[in-house]
Parts: structure tokens; sequence; C-alpha cells
């Protein structure tokens, strides 16, 4: 084989494993990177992408039947708010952080509360009429009800 | 003082009327009191003129401090006050002071309204141009957003009605509309030449809408705002005068953001009339200055974001010629996130005329008298929580 042709093979195969690499292959196939909870009281079976996202930067405080939502995020260190952020806030944790800066310190509004993991968030979930929040695809999420974000 | 007496009738008011309308009190542990807080120590050194400061051999005097409490009353209401003080220069001195404070009553996603001293939205930057962790420049774009003005157009007391409306594929509005007036210190705004001996404002109002618009991350905004300024000045041997200046100020906007990319551009034009009792001391005049800058920055990753600038001024449009009639400033920014509570910046600046800089701290020589070309080289840090 000439030295360009094993070259240019070295480079496909190499290409290919990055873009199908077997973590992110068997990762997709078993679980989503994040779903969206509410508490199971709420009717919502499905939320808009730019609902959930004005919901989380407090754009938006009710659900449509008037209630608060109560929305809670995972730590900044999370992976999974990671994916929830670029996918539904279409920012990156580190964008969304400094847009809550200017929010706090113009006095206009805090945060939504940061919970330790999966389990706080289902539980908060649970515990509360109108929260909404987000857990890995492969969390337990027990009574809480999942939400698809069209 | 009539905004503290005006408060308690405006909940009066409005805490009986909303009471039937799904209030709900805020439960245990969810009703505690958010406090956030910044220190923002810095250093300044410029090449020529002194510029903020006395800058010209560097200095200290660039830090701010800030540290605020926010408690829910109930779901729709909403109490915060925040402290700060700064030392830039002559000014400031960490003398503390309520920088806003305010009851917030949000009836509908659509219509709120916040009372007591509010920051004044005027530009997509103003209301939060004191926050170093809030952007990537260490000096937001000074022809638009400058530092000096902080005591002029930071904040107002009285009132702001605000609110967002979702319009189905057009994006959604954002407005706010305010009115009030501004207290000023009499003692920071004299000067070596001047002597302030009385300063109102009777009053400040005005609005900005910002348009989100369905494409993502792109918003458009305009501002307007409209103040009056009365003064008793005294000037080196001549008789007392008395000042007003009627203003009107507007500012056009647009930012795309999306992911780690940050773009913003804005114009604006500060219409004022200078009106005096006495012609032979300070005649009347009417002037128009022009400000714009463009501005990008990108998040390289979860800590490094570099960023750049051009900022242009001009305080009267009709004379573009001269250093003391034009600054251009170009700027560029390394924003370091060392971890989500403290940062590092590092900013240079390039500039091109004078027109921002003062006599009083360039030993009276006026910005026709100082280099035209000159640099600024800045660092900050700042933790926040």
């Amino acid at each position: 084989m000439r030295p360009l042709e094993q070259a240019a093979r070295v480079l496909l195969l190499a290409l290919f494993a990055l873009v199908v690499s077997p973590g992110e292959v068997s990762a997709e196939a078993a679980a989503p990177a994040f779903v969206v909870i509410v508490h199971p009281s709420n009717p919502a079976g499905a939320l808009e992408r730019s609902f959930v996202a004005d919901a989380f930067l407090k754009k938006t405080t009710r659900w449509p039947d008037g209630g608060v939502i109560k929305p809670v995020d995972l730590p900044p260190t999370s992976t999974t708010r990671e994916r929830f952020s670029r996918d539904v806030l279409k920012r990156s944790v580190a964008a969304v952080k400094t847009y809550w800066q200017q929010i706090i310190f113009s006095g206009r509004d805090v945060p939504p509360a940061e919970l330790s993991g999966d389990e706080a968030v289902v539980q908060y979930v649970l515990t509360h009429r109108g929260a909404i929040g987000y857990v890995s695809g492969g969390a337990r999420v027990g009574d809480a009800k999942t939400v698809s974000v069209r | 003082m009539w905004s503290r007496g005006w408060l308690a009738a405006l909940l009066l008011v409005v805490c009986p009327r909303v009471a039937g309308a799904a209030e709900v009190p805020i439960p245990g542990n969810e009703r505690a009191v958010e406090v956030h807080g910044f220190v923002s120590p810095g250093f300044l050194v410029t090449t020529s003129n002194n510029y903020l400061a006395k800058s010209r051999r560097g200095s200290f005097e660039f830090t701010e401090v800030g540290i605020n409490f926010t408690v829910p009353i109930t779901d729709r209401l909403r109490s915060g006050v925040q402290l700060f003080a700064r030392d830039l220069g002559p000014t400031g001195n960490y003398s503390p002071k309520a920088d806003w404070f305010y009851l917030d009553y949000r009836f509908e996603d659509w219509l709120g309204l916040r009372a007591g001293r509010v920051k004044i939205p005027f530009g997509l930057y103003n209301d939060s141009s004191d926050v170093d962790a809030a952007r990537v420049p260490i000096l937001l774009p000074q022809s638009l957003y400058s530092i000096n003005n902080r005591d002029f157009l930071l904040a107002q007391t009285g009132a702001e009605v605000y609110g967002r409306v979702r319009m189905q594929g057009l994006g959604a509005l954002e407005y706010r509309i305010y009115g009030g007036t501004i207290f000023l210190d009499v003692a920071s705004q004299t000067t070596l030449s001047t002597q302030v001996t009385n300063l109102d404002v009777p009053y400040v109002a005005g609005q900005r809408l910002i348009w989100e618009t369905p494409v993502e991350g792109l918003r458009a905004g305009a501002s307007l705002q409209a103040l009056r300024l009365d003064a008793d000045v005294r000037l080196p041997d001549r008789p007392p005068v008395s000042l007003g200046v009627p203003a009107v100020l507007w500012v056009g906007s647009a930012e795309y953001a999306l992911h780690d990319l940050l773009l913003s551009a804005e114009y604006s034009r500060w219409i004022a009339r200078l009106e005096s009792n006495d012609a032979t001391v300070v005649p009347p005049a009417r002037g128009i200055s022009e400000r714009a800058y463009a501005m990008a920055s990108y998040r390289v990753n979860e800590w490094f974001q570099p960023g750049a600038y051009y900022s242009l001024y001009y305080p009267d449009v009709k004379r573009r010629s001269g250093r003391e009639a034009m600054q251009h400033d170009v700027a560029a920014t390394l924003r370091f996130d060392i971890n989500h509570n403290w940062l590092v910046k590092l900013e240079g600046h390039f500039m091109s005329g004078t027109a921002m800089l003062s006599a009083d701290l360039n030993d009276g020589r006026t910005p026709a008298q100082l280099d035209r070309n000159w640099g600024v080289f800045l660092v900050k840090t700042t933790a926040h929580f």
C-alpha cells in the first residue's frame, strides 16, 4: 500500500473513532442525557423548550393554571446540568451564571436553588407543587412525573 | 422621607387587593434571606494622562464592594437591599450607601411594580454596570457606561412598572417604565475649579423595551430617558449662578448571545440644554453628544474568556476634530475564572482623544492640552458569592 493511501486510511479510522466513540453510542442508546421532571399533580405531559428555558431563567414564573413555578438546578459542576443548559437554555453553565450575576446584583431576582444531586432534585419535586427539575437520564425518579421537552 | 411613606402607602394599597389573587405565603425555609456579595479590588495605570485616578504612576484606588439581601415575602412580593462602597480615584473613599432597595410586587409575568431605589434600565448593561463578575470587560464601553456617571445614571428613587409578554412566533417583549428622582451628593460633584452648593434632580423618567427576537439569542432594544438637573454653582472669582440642564437620552441596542458567544452593539445620543440665570457667567448652550460601541467575547472554556470592543464618543456631534472633541477606545480583555466564585481580569486600552478626561485629575491641564494618544492597563480580581 502506498504511504499516501495508508495515511488516508489512518486518518479516516481516527475520524470514525472520534465521531462514533463507544461511550457516546452506548450512552445515547441507554438513556437520554437528562429528563425533566415535575410534581405528579402537574397536568403537563410535554413542555415547549422556550417555556422550560423561561422557567429556569425566571422570565416566566407561573404555570398556565396560575401556580408558581419552582425550578431547581443541579450543581454547576454537574455534567447533567451542562447538557441541560446547552440543550434547553442554549447557553453554557458559565454563561447562565453570568446572566444570574446581572439579575442578582441589579436586584431583580435570585437564581433557582441548587441541590446536591439527582436524589435531592427528585425529593424536592415530589414535595413541592409547581416544582420543575431535571435529573440524569438513568436516575430513579420515583413518583415524579417525567415530561418531554419539545 | 417621602419615599418611606409612599412605599408604606403602596403596600397598603397593593397587599389587600392581591390577597384574593392566589397569593401564597412563602413557607418555612423557602422564605430564607438570600445573601450575595462581591469584592473587586483593582489596579490601573496609564501611559500618559491621568484617567479615573492619578493613574500615570499607577493607582490601586479602583475597588468596589457590595452585599445584598433579598427576601421573598409572598410568592408575588419580594424585598431587597444592596449596600455598596467604592474607591475610584478622588471619589467614593469607601463611603457605604444603599445602592438599591425595593419592594417588588409581580401581579403576573406581564405586570410587576417595583418601588424604592431601583436600578435604571438604560441600554443593555446599565443596571448591572457596577458588577464586575457580570461581564467580560473591566471597564464597560465608557462612551455609554461611563464609570464617572455612576451617581447620575445607575439608580433612581421612585417606581417602576415592568413586565414581559411572549408573542407566539414573534419572540417576547420585555418592558420597563420608570419615574422618580435621583439623590446626588453635592460634595462628590465639586471639582477644583467649580464649587457646587446645591444639586437637585426634579425628575427622571424613562422606559426600556427589549425585543427577544425569534432568532435564538438575538435581542434588540430601545431606551429613552428624560431628566432635569438643577445646580447652584460657584466659579472662581465669579458670582454664584443657577444652572438647569434638561436632557433627553436615547440608545438603540442589539445583542446576540448564544452558547459561549456574545456580540453586542449600541448607539446613543444625549441631547442636553444648559439654562443659566446669568449669561455673563455661564452662557446658555445646547449640545448633542454621540456614543457608540461594538463588543465581542467568547468563552473558550470554563475558565478562559477573551473579549474586545471598540467604543467612540463625541461630546458634540457638530465638532468632530481636535483631540478634546473625541475619544476612540480600542480595548481587549482576558477573563480568567479561577473557580465559580473568583475571577481575575487583565485589560488593555488604546485611546485616541481626550474627551473623557478631566482637568482636575491632570493638574489643571485641559483635555485640549493632554496627550492625544495614550494607553490604559487594568487588572481586577473579583470574589463573589
